[in-house]
């Protein structure tokens, strides 16, 4: 029997109807929102203000003489996904490798202590590390002082540069055991022999690892790194619950900014400006994965 | 037949259960003193009386409390009755999600509470809410590190106070003069209020809605807030009020300002505690002052059934319930009979009673809280970190909440 031509559009008519109905329904009505000012107490009442909202982004400077509020947040988004996804990539290696090597003994002990990180509930887990930073009662601080490497407790999420790297240190540690482990089923699948034969050709350990490790790796090592970079631009709940975004806007990232503008300038109108702010988010996210797909690509073939 | 028969028993007994049932949801919120439990023996009580009638009780954590009520307006799908902080009126109110309440408060009700208790639940001439809540706050010191550090009486104005948490701070050994907040959180902008109104000044005159958050008594009381922060815990822009009391408890701090029941608990971790009020500063004639918090209880505009949610919420603030809720909680009686219970004469209440009379209400004559908070969070966050001067951090706040004075 052979299938109309029809039945394949049919198959995917559940997918179409999700796509729209989860994804381009709601990115319709963010774009159509950012042309208006309104807030969600009075929804129904939205006045047209045009692109007032875009340029509002480029406009409403606060404390920062150089860039507007939505720049600052902008420029520190990159600069806190890039430190955060960067730890998240080298670190995530190092750990691969290092359960992936032939010398390390109760191997399984440590795959199933990395999952802790990542089956604790995000909220929880910046909870815990709240307190861990305390500059008071803080277990780093406790350590640091100990070992001589500080000489006064330092109260991390107090000052702007300290709570920035915190934060996305933090960040990193949540996300750590998907890099490892993902990076880890990489790993086991390069052929021993490759290795082998590089050791009879005299190959020392570096020239092992970046010429079969890293290229055999290559597909998985940018997949997760995409991931982790969409994930990372959309976290929330670490820096909400550590800084909420402050010191002044120290650790104010673009979904904190999103969040103060819908949900406390109200009688600005905040939903507007949000979901214009939501719009280039999306619009860097996008780009951002595009460029990487199409070196994963490049990678494949 | 038969058939027939059968459907229209089955109609008829769901007609009579959808009638007996008329469901009610009150949004609480939960954290600190305020459990499940404690909250939803109302609902239970209630359901008693009045046979047919579901209370759905909703929890939320306060932090997420203003958001759950803004998105569920938002999706048009508000409780009926919901517990708000009486400085979140202007903002709920103007924008239309509020029934006014003067056609349900009796006279005689509305008599049963201190009259300045109404002052903050009034807003453009009409009643908003129902008190459920109210604080003051005193300063609570530790007896042993004064009499330590040769203080022999506690500060009557800013300079004294300054002059002893300076003698006890000892970073060295962990102790220091006075425990402040920074955070952003809405408290670090209560606790900077006290200083605020202390020294004669407001965020906004309460009764022209005038912005003077830079007024030179609120620039000096900000430059005192900075000054005081150098005998403080380091870095107190990560620390909230509500954190306090674990230094507190620790015998790691030598005073701050909180309520009576983070007082009891240090006491009870075996801190000897005192209190003093909170001194007036050097620009202010009143010797002493205090921030007068309300919460109260408030009924939706979007409620279909507002006879049956006044009940409930009529049922909420009787002299009985009143006073379990405020033993259990520790907070000040808003009901004049209240003050009267053998609870409130003990010693440590005295001072948060006597503290209402130099009261200031919170958040009288601000339009949107929760935006103009944020503003002053900042400006006390910059000054904090040295970013800017007390007068432009102010100056810049001031910028923000005249837009949303508009």
């Amino acid at each position: 029997m052979k299938a109309k031509r029809s039945t394949p559009y049919i198959f995917l008519l559940p997918l179409l109807i999700a796509f729209g109905l989860f994804l381009i329904y709601p990115l319709g009505k963010v774009v159509g929102d950012s042309f208006y000012k309104f807030s969600f107490l009075n929804p129904s009442h939205k006045i047209w203000v045009g692109g007032a909202n875009y340029s509002w982004l480029f406009t409403f400077k606060l404390y920062n003489p150089f860039f507007s509020y939505f720049i600052g947040a902008l420029l520190r988004t990159i600069l806190w996904v890039g430190g955060s996804v960067g730890l998240k990539i080298f670190l995530g290696l190092g750990g691969a490798l290092l359960l992936n090597s032939e010398f390390l003994k109760g191997k399984k002990v440590y795959r199933t202590l990395l999952i802790i990180p990542w089956s604790i509930p995000w909220a929880m887990s910046a909870m815990i590390w709240y307190w861990t930073l305390n500059g008071q009662f803080g277990l780093i601080n406790s350590i640091f002082l100990h070992l001589h490497i500080i000489n006064e407790p330092i109260a991390f999420l107090g000052y702007p540069t300290s709570a920035f790297i915190s934060t996305f240190i933090v960040d990193a540690w949540i996300g750590l055991p998907f890099m490892v482990i993902m990076l880890l089923s990489g790993l086991q699948t390069i052929p021993k022999h490759l290795y082998e034969a590089a050791t009879i050709d005299g190959a020392g350990d570096f020239t092992k690892f970046a010429k079969i490790t890293l290229p055999m790796i290559k597909p998985v090592l940018l997949t997760v790194s995409l991931l982790s970079l969409v994930w990372t631009f959309n976290s929330f709940a670490p820096i909400w619950i550590l800084t909420r975004g402050g010191p002044v806007t120290a650790t104010t990232t673009l979904p904190i900014a999103i969040y103060n503008t819908s949900f406390r300038y109200l009688t600005f109108g905040g939903v507007g400006k949000a979901s214009a702010m939501t719009i280039f988010q999306v619009l860097l996210v996008t780009s951002v994965s595009l460029i990487y797909i199409k070196t994963l690509k490049g990678a494949e073939s | 037949m038969k058939k027939v028969w059968l459907i229209v028993m089955l109609m008829g007994i769901l007609a009579v259960a959808g009638l007996a049932t008329q469901t009610l949801t009150v949004l609480m919120p939960i954290g600190g003193g305020y459990t499940i439990e404690s909250q939803e023996i109302l609902a239970k009580g209630f359901e008693q009386t009045h046979p047919g009638v579901k209370i759905n009780m909703e929890f939320v954590g306060w932090a997420n409390l203003w958001n759950k009520i803004v998105t569920s307006f938002g999706a048009n799908n508000a409780p009926d009755v919901m517990y708000i902080a009486s400085r979140w009126i202007p903002a709920l109110a103007s924008m239309g999600a509020l029934t006014p309440l003067e056609n349900y408060i009796t006279v005689q009700k509305e008599h049963m509470y201190y009259p300045s208790v109404w002052s903050s639940l009034i807003y453009n001439g009409h009643y908003w809410g129902v008190p459920r809540a109210m604080s003051t706050k005193v300063f609570i010191y530790n007896k042993k590190l004064f009499k330590e550090n040769g203080i022999t009486k506690v500060p009557t104005n800013w300079d004294e106070l300054l002059a002893d948490a300076k003698k006890i701070y000892n970073p060295q050994k962990g102790v220091y003069g006075i425990l402040m907040a920074g955070k952003k959180f809405v408290s670090t902008v209560t606790q900077f209020e006290q200083y605020l109104c202390a020294n004669g000044g407001a965020i906004v005159d309460p009764k022209t809605g005038k912005v003077e958050i830079d007024s030179p008594q609120a620039i000096k009381a900000l430059e005192f807030y900075k000054e005081l922060s150098k005998y403080a815990q380091p870095g107190i822009t990560n620390w909230t009020r509500e954190d306090l009391i674990k230094l507190f408890e620790a015998g790691k701090g030598g005073m701050y300002i909180d309520h009576v029941h983070n007082a009891l608990k240090a006491m009870k971790a075996g801190i000897d505690v005192g209190f003093f009020p909170i001194p007036g500063g050097p620009d202010s004639n009143a010797p002493y002052s205090t921030v007068v918090v309300v919460d109260c209880i408030a009924m939706s505009s979007q409620t279909k059934n507002k006879e049956l949610a006044w009940e409930f919420m009529n049922y909420m603030s009787t002299l009985k319930e009143q006073t379990r809720w405020d033993t259990l909680q520790g907070f000040v009686p808003p009901m004049i009979k209240e003050a009267e219970e053998p609870e409130f004469q003990k010693w440590y209440w005295k001072p948060y009673i006597q503290a209402l009379k130099y009261g200031h209400p919170q958040a009288a004559g601000i339009k949107d809280w929760v935006s103009t908070a944020n503003a002053v969070l900042n400006a006390i966050q910059s000054v904090l970190l040295n970013q800017t001067t007390p007068q432009d951090a102010l100056k810049k706040a001031a910028q923000t909440i005249e837009i949303l004075q508009k």
